[in-house]
Order: C-alpha cells, then structure tokens, then sequence
C-alpha cells in the first residue's frame, strides 16, 4: 500500500472544490451566487432581451444535458475498455487501443463532429444526436483511456499480487480489487473531464443540434442582440458547470471513506 | 520420499536476461513439514518461494504441488492457488475493503461459500489471530503487526493445504515482529505445512524442520536446526552466519 | 526599451481607433470601403477553386466602385456574427445577400436594393410537397439567421434546423437527413441545379409564397451616411450604363 495516492493533474475543466481547500470553496460560491444573482437581476430588470432569451434557450440547456451525460457513459465505457487494452500484455489489444489513443488525439474535436456526421453521413446515416454522442464518446474516450490507464498504473503491484495468489483470476483481480481502488485515484480527472466535455459539447452546436449555444446564435442572429444574447448564453454554462463540479466534488467525498 | 511431498521443486533454473535467479534448484516438503529458507539478498529465496504460486515464472524445470504441475500451462493455476496461501513483506490488504471483508471475499467469490458462513469463518480466524475487535475497520487504521496477522488470516481463510511466507516480519516496526511469529508458531503447532523466507533466526531454529540456505541462485546447505548451525562445511553458510548471528 | 515599445503599440492602436471614423485612402486619393461577404452563398458569392472570392454581388460591388470613384476590399466573414463584426466596425458594409426586412433596418442601414430574391424550396426529387406545412413534422433546414430560416420557423409543425452554412443543410438533404432546404432562389438553383452529385437527386420544388416582395440590399453600419452615399451612387450609376444587366446575364444567363 502506499502512503500517498497518487494524483493524476488535468488541466482543463474547471476547479473542483475539495473540502480543505477553503478559496477553492468560496471562489465556487462567489461564482454560483454571482451568476445566479446577475441572472436575475438581467431578468428582472431588463425583461426584454433577456427574459426572451432565458425563454428561447430551456432546450436547449436539455438538448446539452443530453449530449454531456450520453457522452460521459459512452467516454467512460469507451476510456475504461481503453484503459485496460493499454495495460494489456496481449499486444493485439495493446495495440488497438494505443492506436486508437494516438489517432483519436491527433485529431480536434470539431474535425471529428464534422467527420463523423458530415463525411461519414455519406455512407452512414446517423441521426444528429447520435452522432455528436459518438463524436463525444470517441474523442473523450481516448482521454479517459489515459487517465484509467493511469489510475490502475497507480495501484502497488502487491494488490495484484494478493488477490491472485488468492486464487482470483485476472479478470476478478482487476473488477474487484484493482479498479474499485483505481477510482479514487481516477475520479478528480475524470470529474475534471466530464467539466471540460460539457463546455466542449458547445461544439455540437455546428451539426444543427439545438444546444445552448445553437439557440443562443439563433436568438442573436435574429435579433442582433449578441451582447445580450451571449452574455446570457456565457452565465448559463458557468452555471451548469458550477453545478456539475460540485457533484464531482461531493462523488469524490463519498469514495474517501475509507482512508478516514 | 517423493511419495509423500507435498511440493516437488525440481531442477529449477530462473533467467533474467542473462542473469541467473534460481540455477538447478530441487527441494522436495512433505505435508505438514515447515522449512525456512534463508539467505543474502539476491540469493533468490524470494523468487524460489513466488515461483511455487507462479507469482514468478520458471525458466526450466518443474514445480508439482499436491499432484499438480504448477508451471504447466494446462493446469488451472488459480485453483492451486487456493492451495497455497501467501504472505507478504508488505502485508497487501485490500484498503477499500474492511478487515472482515479482506478474509471473507475470496471463499465468497470463490468457493462460493455462502455470506454467513464466511463470516463465522473470519471471526473465529480473527479471534485466533487476536484482532476480532477490529472487525470492520479499514486495514488503514491498523498497525503494522495488526495488518500482517490479518493478512495471514486472510489467507488461511481459504483453508489452504500450504502456507508462503514471504519475509513476514521484515517491514514491521521491531515491537511488532513478535505478536506475528507468534501467529505463525500457533499455526505451526496445528501442523500447517509452512516454507518461511525469513530473516528471523531465531524463529527458524525453534519451528523449523529443516533451514535451506541460499545463495547465488543455488541452493548450498539443506539442514535441520541442531546441524544447520554448526555446520562448517560451506565456507558461504559460515561467513554468512557469523554476519546475523 | 519595453516602455517605448509598448507606448508605440498604444499610439499605433490610438491611430487605428481613430483611423475607423473615415475611410482609408489608396495610393490615387480614392476612398476603400471594405466589405463583408459570407462566400458560402454561389452563384451570389462563393471562393472559387482559385481561392478568390467571386460571384455576382462581388462583379456588382466592383462595378459600382468603379463608377462610384472608389474602391471595394471584400473579406470572406462567417455569417453567424456578420452583422456583429459590422457593428463593431471591422468593415464598412456587408454585400451578403442580405436581404432587407424591418427587423434588421432597426439595426443598420441599407443601400438601395440591388436583385429581388424570393426564397426557394429545395427538396429530393420525388417529394410532392407544394407548400412548407406539406412537411408536417418533417425536419427542414436553413441557414441560421436568414430569410429562409424565419420562414421555416413560421410554419406550424415543421421541425427547423439552423445551418452555419447552407452547403451544410444541403449535403444533410442529400443524405436523407432533411426533408427540405429553404434559402434564396438563385443558390438554390446553384445547388440544386448546378452540381453534378446534388441535381440527380434534388430539385427546387417551389418558392416559398410571399406578400412582400423580397430584395437583396448592401447592409451599412447605423448612420454611415459617408459609405451609404457612396454605395448607392456606384449601383445607381452601373444600373443606369448597362454594367448591372451584364453582370446579370454573366451569372444567371439571362438579363433581368
């Protein structure tokens, strides 16, 4: 066992406030109460735009939870086979999956949207939904591949060791011992991850999904307002995000019990 | 003799590259027998107890274990491994699961010995390891000795015909090694067959059958405890000895 | 040394700022209006394969400079935030097929209309719809925020999906992922009857009916009266020589 766990350092995605990290915390409340309270000082004092927008976007918002929670379940699964296939001793697996990786990160991620619904929309028609979940789950999974291969990296070989001497085959080991205590190490990256796949999922907005953003340019578009538009558009994600990374935060509590 | 040995250890060689860990190693342990191997580091104890579970690979010869070749890939590895119990330097407690969770997860998983059951097992074995109070807290909280003694509950939780120490004692604070042997003299009395990797003379000279000196990959001396000492024909034995003793 | 460099960086943008409130001159005296362009929009305005933006409104802008006595620089600009960069100064006008309704005369002037567009349905070959209700609970698309779009909206039932670019609507009715395209009626025909690949499965079905007559207009920053002068001098003057029917014929076949 070690002393210290490992921790794995993302950069993207937004800060997500852990229990002793007191300006964390309260940047995240000056942050929440902020954006609510702009939100509605907007509203209520100037209805017309923003009251229109704040009408305009609901299905968007739910058009965007969509896409980020699919995408998230598709990247994990995605990740975690990823992960596994890049620690695998089998080198045809090895390989896929490294390749895979390698392919995937060279490729941004609006290249991809539009490969996947527009190039490929030649030969396989998938409708626009889908295929912004598929291009998401594709893209963040080679990501989350990375960080489960190095949350299980991460576990003292001697876990390995005790559970098949046990008489606990590979696949047990991995289920019931090695990845239960990889999560800990992997959940803060992966919580950052799925901040950064939502803000990210903004970029479905070029396939004609109607998320947030999509409707934001169709409000603004029409009606000239950008700055009233985008603004609203601009605290609505901050507040999502804030939301999310708060969950991430309390998920992250719940996994520590065991070293309390 | 063969007849009735428990492990066949035979003309065993161990490759690293071009380093040889383990050369023409033969050792034969009757059921119930406790033999305790010791030696410098790098002599290739560790490797010869970790190849009798297939924790390291053999490069040539063969390991039978109660009737089955152990290195031989037909052989359904992890049920022998449910023979064999094993004991590590570092104790290897799973952390996110409770004591009583550590002893009762394999025979639940694997014997698919029913949930009640399991736990009546772990805390008689707990009692006689001395920690059944500590039931259902995180090994994180334990000591040292305390985690090693659960470990080795844990292993005999699966009723084992063997027990693998492997250095034992050898991470513990020195106010911890004894409440541990104690453990593994208890369990020697009730006639466990036990192979001790050990730095600990004195435990070998009061619970061993026989002491296997290693060195260099090979094995030198394989004596009982009142020749095993006096011994003076192994000019690497004697040199050795009169460093820890 | 940084000071002075960072000084000079300051006093050069100071320039620049001020620089915005008249027109550059070129080398002969001449004032440059520059201007926006979606070129996603063939035969009106598109790049061709030179990598030049061409089209029938670039010929016209060119040809209205020309007459007008000054210069036209066009710059390819997205549409979603054209009008944005306009207000914003980055360019004079925007010669986009953009066409003029109140709703956007409250936010920019407009130069005298220059081509009158009705907007066009493009569907696959086989459909029989003869109005945009005919695609009940059907997705249609357009481009986001033009005529074609809002008339989309309007339609009770029809699912609208906005487009960044109305090639994009066009390739995702090819694919069988639309049921319609709705945009002006020379780019539909451009699209629909032009392109080898799209014209064997689509056809413009009908024009979408309308009580106003629609026309294209050069979109102008609120209250540039100088480039509003400018503009309306050169099409007038091209308009009454004869320039604005060749231009026409170049790019249609037929003069209006």
């Amino acid at each position: 066992m070690k002393d210290k766990p490992v921790k794995i350092e993302i950069t993207d995605g937004a800060g997500i406030p852990a229990k002793n990290d007191a300006g964390l915390i309260s940047a995240w409340w000056i942050s929440f109460i902020g954006a609510i309270s702009i939100i509605t000082y907007l509203v209520v004092t100037k209805p017309d735009p923003y009251k229109d927008i704040l009408m305009f976007v609901p299905d968007g918002i739910l058009v965007t939870f969509q896409v980020t929670i699919f995408s998230i379940i598709g990247a994990s699964i995605i990740g975690l086979f990823t992960g596994l296939g890049r620690i695998s001793k089998n080198r045809f697996f090895n390989l896929i999956a490294s390749t895979y990786v390698e392919v995937v990160r060279g490729i941004p991620l609006l290249v991809q949207l539009f490969y996947i619904y527009y190039a490929l929309g030649r030969v396989l028609l998938v409708p626009d939904m889908l295929s912004a979940i598929i291009a998401m789950s594709v893209c963040y999974g080679a990501y989350m591949g990375e960080v489960f291969r190095a949350g299980i990296d991460s576990i003292d070989n001697g876990q390995t060791e005790a559970a098949r001497s046990l008489g606990f085959d590979k696949n047990q080991t991995m289920f019931l011992v090695i990845l239960p205590q990889a999560w800990r190490t992997i959940l803060p990256p992966v919580g950052n991850e799925f901040i950064a796949l939502l803000k990210d999922s903004s970029l479905v907005s070029i396939l004609a999904v109607a998320d947030i953003l999509r409707r934001g340019r169709e409000f603004a578009a029409e009606s000239f307002q950008y700055f009233e538009t985008y603004t609203m558009i601009a605290l609505l994600y901050l507040l999502i995000t804030l939301i999310l990374s708060k969950g991430v935060s309390h998920m992250e509590d719940r996994l520590n019990h065991y070293d309390r | 003799m063969t007849v009735n040995s428990i492990i066949e250890i035979k003309n065993v060689y161990k490759f690293f590259g071009d380093l040889a860990a383990l050369s023409d190693v033969s050792l034969d342990i009757k059921a119930g027998e406790k033999v305790v191997i010791i030696g410098p580091s790098g002599s290739g104890k560790s490797t010869l107890l970790r190849s009798i579970n297939r924790l390291e690979e053999i490069s040539r010869g063969s390991i039978v274990v109660d009737g089955q070749d152990v290195h031989d890939k037909s052989s359904n590895i992890n049920n022998i491994r449910q023979e064999l119990g094993m004991v590590f330097q570092s104790f290897n407690l799973f952390p996110h699961k409770t004591v009583l969770e550590n002893l009762t997860m394999a025979p639940i998983k694997l014997k698919g010995i029913d949930k009640e059951e399991a736990k009546a097992i772990a805390v008689d074995l707990l009692k006689k390891v001395g920690i059944n109070e500590k039931a259902n807290v995180y090994p994180s909280k334990l000591s040292g000795g305390q985690q090693q003694r659960v470990a080795i509950a844990r292993a005999l939780a699966m009723n084992p015909k063997i027990m693998l120490f492997d250095e034992p004692t050898s991470a513990l604070d020195p106010e911890m090694i004894g409440e541990v042997l104690d453990v593994m003299k208890n369990l020697a009395v009730e006639g466990m067959t036990m192979v001790v990797v050990t730095h600990e003379m004195g435990f070998a000279r009061e619970v061993a059958d026989r002491i296997v000196f290693m060195d260099d990959g090979r094995i030198i001396a394989c004596e009982p405890p009142e020749t095993f000492f006096t011994c003076t024909d192994h000019p690497r034995l004697k040199q050795f000895l009169s460093q820890i003793l | 040394m940084f000071k002075k460099i960072i000084v000079l960086l300051m006093l050069s943008m100071l320039v620049a700022v001020s620089a915005q409130a008249e027109l550059k001159t070129n080398s002969e005296g001449m004032p440059i209006i520059k201007v926006a362009s979606d070129c996603t929009w063939p035969p009106m305005e598109f790049i061709n394969k030179d990598k030049q933006i061409v089209g029938f409104s670039v010929d016209l802008m060119k040809a209205a400079a020309e007459a007008g006595g000054y210069v036209v620089e066009i710059k390819n600009v997205a549409w979603d935030g054209i009008f944005a960069g306009l207000a914003a100064g980055k360019y004079d006008c925007v010669t986009s097929s953009v066409s003029i309704n109140d709703k956007r005369k409250k936010a920019m002037d407009f130069s005298s209309p220059y081509f009158e567009v009705t907007q066009a349905v493009v569907t696959n070959k086989d459909s029989s719809a003869k109005t945009l209700a005919d695609f009940k609970g059907e997705k249609v698309g357009a481009q986001i925020g033009t005529t074609g779009y809002f008339a989309v909206k309007k339609t009770d039932g029809v699912i609208a999906k906005s487009y960044d670019e109305v090639g994009l609507a066009m390739e995702d009715l090819y694919n069988g992922r639309l049921a319609a395209v709705v945009c002006d009626n020379p780019v539909a025909a451009d699209f629909a009857l032009q392109q080898a690949e799209y014209s064997k499965r689509m056809k413009i079905a009908f024009n979408v009916k309308s009580n106003v007559a629609e026309f294209y207009g050069v979109a102008i920053r609120k209250g540039n009266k100088e480039v509003l002068e400018l503009i309306n001098k050169g099409l007038a003057a091209v308009v009454k020589d004869g320039t604005y029917d060749k231009i026409t014929a170049k790019w249609f076949g037929t003069a209006k």
